[in-house]
């Protein structure tokens, strides 16, 4: 495989939290602990799992929007984490970002074509004519009509908003684009939309994608490769098809299963899922899936597996597939939707 | 899968000709426009549709709970227990809500009280409505709190929501609605502000409950695939109208308005692959400026003449079963005869 566009390593993450009354205390939140992963040109990569889990704070620690606390991030073969501000300009123009809630992320008082030309006028890349007409390219590529720059946010639907947030990503030509949850709030039929102009994007400009999202239906059609996250800490990592035909992880398994499909034939009693995501701020012991997991042995208490490489493509973090533990129950994998 | 629309069973719930408007910037425009519709007991009725579509102000009219400043309802009836709701007074109206027929919100954060312990509100409907003892209320709330499943139920019953997690908010909010044993749950999107793990939960709990009592329920969602988890009969709105009404199997096997079919042709699975997304053109029209005719119609593939000019009626398919359509096209019309008879 070629050079990946972005590379992480090692990527930690801690939040210090006062917690507790009257007597408050500085805990740690390990919102992001060691996780690693690779993006290639022109890929779709998914971060997927429940709130909580880590997988914004990933996004935003990538773009450093937030500073990582350790690991390696290489854009390109470049160092993000190293990058002085100069060279950090240089590589947000890029990477950049599109938010859940595009609303809060435009400014109200700001015409929507002032704000999209803003970050050209900023890198100094054009003039104000210039920028304007680009401007306009833009939004008729998202879908919305040329001369809408002169409205304000409030003028416009969510899917309109989000157009707006994806118009706003495309202004610097970036190669990679950090999606978090951008079709979350949306309803079903403008979310179909924002989904098939991503796609359409992403096939024409040949963009990377680092997809975050809790829903699987999205995930499937939209990404190629995924890794499922659980506080804080990556549990698989593996091509779409084959995690979604053949999970490995229980917790993956689980999160499948409680995904709901539009076929009233496939109803289940969901008797399997138990438990809640625990709080980051005080993880179980061992294996943090395990007072979840229908498979918990002693050892998972106890040690947090290793990462392991079930293949060449797929990896997992789970004591099942350790030497000479044959994984899974294959009836497990198999109880499967379709 | 009870007695679906059959008319010999008396419905729990009946509500005719129900239409619900609101006034902006001087006109009365309708948000829910004449449904109609019988609730079976037992049975789990589910109103999807998209924001908009007047399917949580189904629920809010059918409590009484629009606001009467800029909000109307009307309807022919909306019965229940041989009275009328939709023209009981205010103090009937209060003795019903939260006894006969209780509501689920989605934000079980905002419809809790911060500052009073959850067993006390789980308590609070019981004291009112049945005039229990204090004793006597905290012995069946604590029972209520253990039905669904909150785990230590005792210890936790004194402990203020914001010890709870969202999953946990949600069962002590259906504790609440479950309290006066009402004949009828109104579910606001009950599930969608949780994670689908803890999704998963609520959705078995309350098919627990349906089994367990003879409860009946009318679910209201975005969500195709909870529907297809839960739902006995499902009506789909758009703008106001119920565009379809049919029971689960037959509406997911035969989606036969196109509004129906192409919602589920936009919803990626997770169970299949899907090559090419459905994506229905354009966005719901907003409630002041709504067209004439079929309200789909603009963003509708199948659209002819008829459908921009005269909205058609919901009538049962022909094939049997429950199935109704409010499609000119896909309906049974005869439309060669409407045709000469709107050139008359």
């Amino acid at each position: 495989m070629s050079e990946p566009l972005l590379s992480v390593k090692n990527l930690k993450k801690f939040f210090q939290v006062r917690k507790g009354f009257p007597n408050p205390k500085t805990v740690t939140v390990r919102a992001l602990d060691g996780i690693s992963f690779e993006v290639q040109r022109g890929q779709a990569f998914a971060l997927v799992g429940e709130s909580g889990c880590g997988k914004s704070t990933a996004g935003r620690t990538i773009l450093r929007l937030l500073e990582p606390d350790e690991g390696t991030i290489e854009f390109d073969g470049q160092d993000i984490g190293k990058a002085d501000a100069k060279q950090m300009r240089a590589l947000r123009k890029r990477a950049q970002i599109i938010f859940q809630d595009p609303f809060s992320s435009l400014n109200p008082r700001m015409r929507v074509g002032t704000a999209l030309a803003e970050p050209l006028l900023v890198h100094g890349l054009m003039g104000k004519k210039e920028a304007d007409e680009r401007v306009r390219d833009l939004l008729e590529e998202v879908g919305l009509p040329r001369d809408a720059g002169v409205r304000f946010p409030h003028e416009f639907s969510g899917g309109q908003r989000q157009r707006l947030g994806i118009a706003r990503a495309l202004t610097l030509n970036p190669e990679l684009i950090i999606a978090d949850e951008p079709v979350s709030a949306l309803d079903v039929s403008i979310q179909s939309q924002i989904l098939t102009l991503l796609r359409d994007l992403q096939q024409r400009l040949n963009l990377s994608f680092i997809f975050i999202s809790h829903d699987l239906g999205v995930v499937r059609y939209f990404c190629q490769v995924m890794a499922v996250m659980y506080l804080g800490k990556i549990i698989e990592k593996g091509p779409v098809p084959k995690i979604f035909d053949e999970p490995l992880h229980p917790y993956t398994v689980m999160l499948r299963d409680a995904s709901p499909v539009p076929d009233p034939t496939a109803r289940k009693a969901f008797e399997r899922i138990e438990g809640e995501v625990p709080s980051a701020v005080n993880p179980p012991s061992g294996c943090h899936f395990h007072p979840r997991c229908p498979h918990v042995m002693d050892v998972c208490r106890k040690v947090y597996p290793d990462f392991i490489a079930v293949d060449a493509e797929r990896s997992v973090a789970c004591h099942l597939y350790a030497d000479g533990r044959g994984g899974l129950p294959v009836a497990e994998t198999a109880a499967a939707i379709g | 899968m009870i007695h679906p629309g059959n008319p010999r069973v008396e419905p729990v719930l009946d509500v005719s000709n129900l239409t619900t408007s609101f006034r902006i910037g001087g006109e009365w425009h309708a948000a829910v426009r004449g449904i109609s519709f019988a609730l079976q007991p037992n049975e789990t009725l589910a109103l999807v549709g998209e924001s908009g579509c007047g399917k949580s102000m189904t629920a809010l009219s059918i409590l009484g709970l629009v606001p009467k400043t800029n909000g109307r309802v009307e309807a022919d009836h909306i019965r229940y227990e041989g009275k009328d709701l939709s023209r009981l007074p205010d103090e009937e109206m209060r003795k019903i809500r939260g006894n006969g027929i209780s509501m689920i919100f989605q934000e079980p954060m905002t419809s809790l009280n911060p500052v009073l312990p959850v067993g006390f509100q789980v308590m609070e409907a019981l004291r009112y409505h049945q005039k229990m003892s204090r004793g006597d209320g905290e012995k069946r709330a604590l029972e209520l709190l253990e039905l669904v499943k909150i785990p230590s139920a005792k210890s936790r019953f004194k402990e203020y929501p914001h010890q709870f997690s969202g999953g946990m908010r949600q069962r002590v909010m259906i504790a609440m609605a479950l309290a006066c044993r009402p004949k009828v749950i109104l579910a606001d999107e009950p599930t969608t502000a949780l994670d689908v793990t803890i999704q998963a939960q609520i959705l078995s709990l309350l098919n627990e409950l349906k089994a367990e009592t003879d409860m009946s329920m009318i679910f209201i969602t975005h969500n195709l695939g909870v529907v297809a988890a839960l739902a006995d009969r499902v009506a789909v709105m758009y703008a106001g109208d119920i565009v379809e009404i049919a029971s689960v199997n037959d509406l997911f096997a035969r989606p036969t308005h196109p509004y129906t079919e192409a919602l589920l042709r936009s919803v990626p699975r997770s169970d299949r692959d899907t090559k090419t997304l459905y994506s229905i053109p354009g966005a719901v029209p907003p409630l002041t400026r709504m067209p004439e005719g079929c309200r789909f119609a603009a963003r509708c593939e199948l659209a002819i003449d008829i459908c921009r000019r005269q909205n058609p009626p919901l009538e049962t398919l022909p094939a049997g079963g429950a199935h109704s359509v409010r499609c000119w096209v896909r309906g049974d019309h005869d439309l060669t005869a409407m045709k000469e008879h709107a050139d008359v």
